[in-house]
């Protein structure tokens, strides 16, 4: 379940121009607390991606006037930093990729659960608003950046250094799989090579002290919280 | 299939054919016309010499002769006088008086039987092993009958040689003339080989025409009309492109809005009742979003050809595995995967790809039951890419395996999920990379491995055989 956003109010430009996709987005943006702007061309997006009002904007790819993918990389030929979450409804993997090279912070493909898209907000505006929002909480697990806490169906849970780290990592992006390689570099950085073995044990540490299920492995491949843990 | 026939080859055959034919009867022709010549001419000289001689013996010898006691005086052959030259013809001569009586003689001719006046004129004799041209000279006014004869085998002897020079030059003419007709057809049938290079060389879909430097009147029409062809294929694939693309947007779009409006409602719902209806529909909704996309993945497969590139199976395998996320966080299934660090690079449609292990994975996750194990591997051996899945599910009994691949083929199990169209598209991105699925008993005991095998590094740019 997301949890309410505290101020600041997060201002998100919308750019949709699917009439019934907008107005759905748009009122489930507002009941989770943001303030929108509905834009339903590229052009009128561009103006507003330069103006840098927002502190987010949540873009559509296939926009008439002009393509989600070049509003995308004129602003970042313009040196606009505003986090950009792409909504795909391109299939194709490469599509994908090119969203994310023309500098998309992060994308979702259509369809998508509102959960989800909140999840992926949240994630790009705490890493803008530094530590006005510490908490991520998934299911019954809740951890706190600022303080370095956690907590398991409200019980403080004790961890070690690396064991945070490692929750961190997961809980940032949780129902996401996260790869060895990326938890590894968040632990050890890049310049360590440190066998799976050791993140295995890791894992296993920490699923003792946050729940078996809590923390799902694809073995050979990465880790995952899901979003629908208890 | 028999053997593909050859223009060339034809052409060859009966260019030599027609040469040959008619080059025999000229020289039958004139091999005729020079033996009728040749009778003609020695029976000219066999009278000539008859009516030389009967000048010749009534002026000269006429005294002993008409007394008529030089009877069957015998002169000898010239086949018995040494120092003959080649062709010079075996002759003789019988002289008789008026009453039928022999005079005089040659040796070679002194067993003939006598000759008759009624015997005038030319005359074949078989006289022991030769065959004799005769010519008599008929007796008239009080002179003597001559007979002049020309033993045949000198004639035929000429003819012979005759034979030989006509017909020994033809013996290598006919080869040599082989030999340059060939070459000269090949010459004459290098627009079609350009042709036969430029299409396949020709990448499919690439909608540029078939040119030829410089098209023969007899290559143009078909040339245009292979063009002509070949755009009409290519605008309709690039229509069912185009419409696939279009259908997706139309289709995902209203899907989309109408999840976003379900959470929504369910999130404002107090009551339980109105909260798991939501919750169905959203399931609901969640399948159809499914069903739609791997709809469209078929119609990409179908209507994919030509630009082919280089794929990294290993990447493309990391970004579906995390697309898929949700799925296997769902699916309380034990899933490893084995591959490489290193790419694994196949040249093939991405896409189609993409949909191939998606749908594999997908498939064996929604098909194992909680806790089972799902395990994909992706090992490239010297010529070959394989992917493997396997799980230790219910599997699919070994003659059921075939009718699986139909595309609408529902294998029921608990969980009432169709297998058939995932595996379908499994099959067609396959076959669109030339590999066939193998449907196999699983190593851990129970379950089903399907197996791909890709053979590595292999263009494929051809069109997909039609639905089944």
């Amino acid at each position: 379940m997301p949890t309410a956003v505290l101020e600041p109010v997060v201002h998100i430009t919308l750019v949709e121009d699917d009439l019934q996709l907008g107005a759905a987005i748009d009122s489930a943006l507002q009941r989770l607390g943001y303030a929108v702007t509905w834009l339903r061309d590229g052009r009128s997006a561009m103006e507003a991606m330069r103006d840098e009002s927002a502190d987010l904007v949540l873009l559509d790819l296939g926009l008439p006037g002009k393509d989600g993918l070049e509003v995308l990389r004129e602003a970042r030929n313009r040196n606009i930093r505003t986090p950009v979450l792409v909504m795909s409804a391109r299939d194709a993997l490469p599509a994908r990729i090119s969203g994310l090279d023309a500098g998309a912070d992060d994308y979702l493909i259509k369809p998508f659960h509102v959960d989800e898209l909140a999840a992926r907000i949240r994630s790009l505006t705490r890493r803008m608003h530094g530590l006005a929002d510490n908490r991520i909480e998934v299911g019954a697990l809740r951890i706190d950046l600022g303080e370095v806490t956690v907590t398991y169906h409200d019980q403080p849970v004790d961890l070690t250094r690396r064991e945070f780290a490692l929750l961190q990592a997961l809980m940032e992006r949780a129902g996401r799989l996260v790869r060895r390689e990326q938890l590894k570099n968040a632990l050890y950085g890049l310049d360590r090579d440190v066998g799976d073995g050791a993140l295995e044990v890791l894992v296993h540490g920490l699923r003792r002290k946050v729940g078996t299920d809590t923390i799902r492995t694809v073995r050979g491949f990465g880790y995952m919280i899901p979003r629908n843990i208890t | 299939m028999s053997k593909p026939t050859s223009i060339s080859g034809r052409l060859l055959r009966l260019v030599l054919g027609v040469l040959t034919a008619v080059l025999l009867l000229l020289g039958l022709f004139s091999f005729m016309k020079s033996y009728q010549e040749l009778q003609e001419l020695a029976d000219g000289r066999l009278a000539q010499s008859a009516r030389t001689l009967q000048v010749l013996i009534e002026n000269g010898a006429n005294t002993s002769l008409a007394k008529g006691d030089l009877r069957s005086i015998m002169v000898p052959s010239s086949s018995e006088v040494p120092n003959v030259r080649t062709y010079q013809a075996e002759v003789g001569f019988q002289v008789y008086d008026q009453s039928g009586k022999l005079l005089l003689s040659t040796m070679n001719l002194a067993t003939l039987p006598p000759a008759l006046t009624t015997d005038a004129g030319y005359k074949n004799l078989q006289q022991g092993r030769h065959r004799w041209r005769l010519f008599t000279q008929p007796a008239d006014a009080n002179h003597l009958i001559i007979r002049t004869g020309e033993r045949n085998d000198s004639r035929r002897d000429i003819m012979r040689a005759l034979w030989i020079e006509h017909g020994v030059p033809l013996l290598f003419v006919l080869p040599l003339l082989a030999w340059l007709m060939s070459w000269a057809i090949k010459r004459g049938l290098s627009p079609l080989r350009q042709l036969a290079d430029l299409l396949s060389k020709r990448e499919p879909g690439s909608r540029a025409p078939v040119q030829l430097d410089q098209p023969p009147r007899e290559l143009q029409p078909v040339v245009e009309a292979l063009n002509a062809q070949l755009q009409t294929l290519e605008d309709a694939l690039e229509r069912e492109r185009r419409f696939s693309a279009d259908v997706a947007h139309e289709l995902r779009t209203p899907i989309s809005s109408a999840m976003v409006n379900i959470d929504n409602a369910e999130a404002t719902l107090d009551s339980g009742d109105a909260r798991m209806a939501m919750h169905g529909a959203r399931d609901s909704l969640i399948h159809l979003a499914r069903r739609v996309e791997q709809l469209l993945a078929l119609a990409r497969i179908d209507s994919a050809i030509g630009n082919t590139q280089y794929v990294d199976l290993v990447a493309l395998a990391g970004d579906v595995i995390e697309e898929l996320a949700p799925t296997i966080a769902a699916s309380h299934v034990d899933m490893s995967v084995a591959f490489s660090d290193d790419p694994i690079r196949v040249q093939g449609h991405e896409a189609a790809l993409g949909a191939l292990l998606r749908n594999l994975i997908e498939n064996a996750l929604r098909h194992i039951p909680s806790g089972g194990q799902v395990q994909l591997s992706i090992t490239q051996q010297d010529v070959s890419t394989h992917i493997d899945v396997i799980d230790d599910g219910e599997g699919i009994p070994a003659e059921r395996r075939e009718a699986v691949f139909a595309r609408f083929h529902r294998e029921t199990d608990s969980r009432g999920e169709g297998y058939g169209l995932g595996l379908s598209i499994v099959q067609r991105a396959a076959r669109l990379h030339d590999a066939q699925v193998e449907l196999l008993d699983s190593p851990l005991g129970r379950g089903l491995r399907v197996h791909v095998p890709l053979p590595q590094g292999r263009a494929t740019s051809r069109i997909p055989a039609s639905m089944p």
